[in-house]
């Protein structure tokens, strides 16, 4: 039970994800540029290497684990309805005389 | 919704994406590099002997022998895209047997960061020089040049031969000591 709690609480909000996935793409690519221009000057293509892999450590580290940042913009959900006999008939109705656009 | 681990796929695939641009940029930065440079070689002794070749039928066929000088300075060949370089000697000559010979007597792996600056006196051959037949013995219009195969981090595979090379002519007899 503490492990399916624990599971569900890796969950960021919708926004934390998009900040998440933009700052670790940003990451990634401004250190292949700097380690693109610092291999070509030393004439080494393993330090290129080495420093994105650096970036990918970081990049990691700061967007990967659900941090606090992350969750700030929860989504306000709708309570949960009960579910009584006189609702099912209504909702049958409803869908009954639903228009399908033309 | 999505996990930490959809948040840790993407990352990864997105980084080895960005990892394969790198390295055609790195292709693309040495494309068109000339690896061209010169060799001085030159024969101290030569010989030729006329023995069977176990290996082929039990006909006696020419065997060539010369202990060689060779010079090259390779050090301009070497860059961020060069892994190591291929070395070979090629002796090349014709036969009444055969209009092109050319065998690969010698052959050395220079990788990057050794020193690329050859400067062997009195190498012995490394392979066998064995002619298709008795063409060897006097005959005199033999080349000996230098090659080499560029080996890269990304891209092709240049083989390059050196500006340079050493004409030599072998002995009319043969040579029956052991050498």
């Amino acid at each position: 039970m503490g492990l399916v709690e624990w599971y569900n609480g890796l969950h960021m909000d919708y926004d934390g994800q998009a900040r998440a996935e933009k700052l670790s793409r940003i990451i990634i690519l401004l250190f292949g540029a700097v380690g693109f221009i610092w291999g070509y000057i030393i004439q080494q293509f393993s330090e290129t290497v080495r420093i994105l892999g650096a970036g990918f450590v970081l990049a990691a580290i700061l967007t990967i684990p659900p941090w606090p940042m992350y969750m700030k913009k929860a989504l306000a959900w709708q309570k949960v309805r009960p579910n009584t006999g006189e609702g099912d008939v209504s909702e049958r109705r409803r869908m009954r005389t639903y228009n399908f656009p033309v | 919704m999505h996990s930490a681990f959809t948040r840790s796929h993407a990352l990864a695939a997105y980084t080895v994406s960005v990892l394969a641009g790198l390295t055609f940029v790195c292709f693309a930065t040495t494309a068109f590099r000339d690896y061209s440079a010169n060799a001085t070689i030159d024969t101290v002794t030569v010989l030729v002997r006329n023995v069977p070749d176990y290996s082929a039928s039990r006909e006696k066929n020419d065997m060539g022998f010369m202990i060689f000088d060779l010079k090259a300075d390779l050090r301009p060949l070497f860059n961020w895209n060069v892994k190591q370089l291929f070395l070979y000697l090629t002796a090349e000559y014709q036969t009444p047997n055969n209009k092109l010979n050319q065998v690969v007597i010698w052959d050395k792996i220079i990788q990057r960061g050794e020193n690329a600056v050859l400067d062997h006196k009195n190498i012995r051959p490394k392979y066998y020089f064995w002619d298709d037949g008795n063409g060897l013995k006097g005959n005199k219009n033999v080349t000996l040049t230098l090659s080499w195969n560029v080996i890269p981090n990304a891209g092709h595979l240049p083989n390059v031969v050196a500006t340079g090379s050493h004409r030599f002519s072998f002995p009319d007899e043969y040579t029956t000591s052991k050498m």
